[in-house]
């Protein structure tokens, strides 16, 4: 019998080192989207003015710290709106599209994958056949086509970033669903006369959401950058609403006389998708190691 | 080999006829175009006439053979914005983007893979933990950031860049930049589970076990199979690219295709914006095929398992 010593097994103390930093940064990403969250919800009560609200004689006012005042303490845009106010709600408004839109895409993904998995043959090749245009096209061209058709509103937005990741809820559902069906539990459920609805809600959805779960944390920071992205283009979010690609866009006109309107949105757009990806990452390795 | 060919070529075919056809879907879907392109004051007359003209009082499917027949000849209508063919339009702005696309590709996989293997053989050192570091940092920037921030910093503050435009190979330099890093820091991740997977595996434990040098090793076993999983992953480097482009010619006001699509959807141009479509289509298939065919070539299991199977 071979001897294995205790530093064999247990994690190195280099190990060790990179894990408490590790937890730290995951502490602070936590943290930052908690602030995000909190901010998101109590965006009224933090709102000093509206956020459309107009102060043609204070335009372009500097923060506090770079020769403003107290009453626009980050400084204000071009028609004088304050830009905390602005910056509050554009937090509220991106999140609650980026919510919706990852709703939106995670609904219509797993149906399509639990679809693929139940009927198999030729519903699953042509459902496998979208998963693959999908994945292959640049959605955001795709996205831009669309707004070009339609035009924009912001229902037609909303449900369009929904459409992007869709396919990945769909093969990873299809994939996880087509292995349960083959596992016992599944087999009981079926002989015992369940309904596919019950067989699938009831019995596999719970022993694959965690899975699901962190699927969708990964793709949470992607819809947020499309969101931004085509808002910064002036594409997105129309004026008068707001959201943070929206108040980089408009800002960039002032870049140099005005920096404080962009640096902000740009900052909580970065940080955040930052946070979502150390987090989704962690929970992917504490959770399902076979996601990337 | 011959049927795993032309499988691939009847697929690339298939999926831009489907392009194709969700163009003339979306845009027929998206309302009576006579009435989205005349002014509601137009007489029905007028409209009738416009109809007729244009071919729009036809059944839908005649319609829609006339629009494959263009389609086929190149002929995608005109710009509303200057009156010439869309596909000139286009056209004109295609070498232009590819200035910026075709050097932000090299600087991707100059940066990408090297990083990605660099990390993964020195795995959970400091090395490894700033390379990945900095290739979170540079996925989860919006390029548009990074682009502004590039301007602040050397273009406003060190004026070494101009901020926008194009002329000299001084404007190409920012564009670049920025699209090359976000698309290194996927690659570079990537690229370093890629290599992780194939380091894990028993063939190269049984190389080291023979006796095989360690550089001889990774550089005869892990890296060839390594470069056929980063292989899969450039058809979506190349997606990204196209999309990262968009962004960063809006940034830099760089006049290439993302520039001209910006402003295209923003004004309706709908032959420009299909045209568009159809190119990125285009060029996201041919990508496509031509990696399935490189992978079949490199990759011999896969070449024996798709003949004999099919």
């Amino acid at each position: 019998m071979s001897r294995i010593f205790a530093d064999q097994v247990l994690p190195s103390s280099k190990m060790r080192k990179v894990w408490w930093w590790r937890d730290r940064a995951i502490g602070i990403a936590v943290t930052w989207l908690l602030l995000m969250l909190l901010v998101a919800i109590f965006a009224d009560y933090l709102a000093p003015y509206d956020y459309a609200a107009l102060d043609l004689h204070h335009r372009l006012a500097a923060p506090l710290g770079l020769g403003g005042t107290i009453a626009h303490p980050f400084g204000s845009d071009e028609l004088g709106r304050d830009v905390l106010a602005r910056l509050v709600i554009s937090i509220r408004i991106s999140l609650l599209i980026a919510f919706a839109a990852t709703l939106i895409g995670a609904i219509l993904g797993i149906t399509l994958g639990f679809l693929a998995a139940h009927f198999r043959g030729w519903v699953e090749q042509l459902i496998l056949g979208c998963v693959d245009f999908q994945a292959s096209m640049p959605f955001l061209v795709l996205a831009l086509a669309v707004l070009a058709f339609f035009g924009n509103s912001l229902l037609l937005f909303v449900g369009l970033i929904g459409l992007h990741g869709w396919e990945r809820y769909a093969r990873v559902t299809r994939a996880l669903a087509m292995s349960a069906n083959e596992q016992a539990y599944v087999i009981a459920v079926r002989q015992l006369g369940a309904s596919p609805w019950r067989l699938y809600l009831r019995h596999i959805m719970p022993n694959i959401a965690s899975t699901l779960i962190v699927t969708m944390t990964l793709a949470f920071p992607d819809i947020i950058l499309l969101e931004s992205g085509l808002s910064f283009l002036g594409l997105g979010v129309q004026p008068p609403l707001t959201s943070l690609g929206n108040m980089v866009g408009y800002g960039r006109d002032y870049l140099t006389r005005a920096p404080w309107i962009l640096v902000l949105p740009s900052l909580v757009i970065s940080l955040t998708t930052l946070s979502i990806s150390l987090v989704g990452d962690w929970l992917r390795d504490r959770i399902d190691k076979t996601l990337s | 080999m011959a049927r795993f060919i032309l499988v691939r070529f009847a697929r690339a075919f298939l999926t831009i006829g489907v392009v194709v056809t969700f163009a003339f879907v979306v845009l027929r879907a998206s309302g009576d175009p006579a009435l989205a392109l005349l002014s509601p004051e137009t007489p029905a007359e007028a409209v009738e006439a416009f109809r007729k003209a244009w071919g729009l009082d036809a059944p839908l499917w005649v319609q829609y053979v006339k629009y494959l027949f263009a389609v086929v000849h190149g002929d995608l209508g005109q710009s509303m914005r200057d009156g010439r063919a869309a596909i000139t339009v286009v056209g004109e702005r295609i070498p232009v983007t590819l200035m910026l696309t075709a050097p932000a590709l090299i600087l991707n996989l100059m940066i990408g893979i090297p990083a990605g293997i660099y990390a993964a053989l020195k795995r959970d050192s400091l090395g490894d933990r700033l390379v990945m570091m900095v290739a979170v940092v540079g996925f989860t920037v919006p390029s548009f950031v990074l682009g502004l921030l590039f301007i602040l910093a050397f273009a406003v503050e060190l004026p070494w860049f101009p901020s926008g435009g194009a002329g000299t190979w001084h404007h190409v330099v920012l564009p670049v930049i920025t699209l090359g890093l976000g698309g290194a820091a996927v690659l570079a991740r990537f690229s370093r589970s890629a290599m992780l997977e194939v380091l894990g595996q028993p063939y190269i434990r049984a190389a080291s076990a023979k006796g095989v040098p360690w550089a001889s090793v990774v550089t005869g076993h892990a890296l060839p199979n390594a470069a056929i999983a980063v292989l899969t992953i450039v058809g979506f480097m190349v997606g990204n690219l196209i999309a990262g482009t968009v962004l960063v010619e809006s940034v830099y006001s760089w006049p290439g295709l993302g520039s001209l699509l910006v402003v295209s959807v923003a004004s309706r141009d709908l032959a420009v914006v299909q045209c568009i479509l159809l190119v990125v289509a285009a060029t996201m298939i041919t990508t496509n095929l031509t990696i399935d065919l490189l992978y079949g070539m490199l990759d011999p299991r896969l070449r024996q398992l798709r003949s004999g199977r099919r």
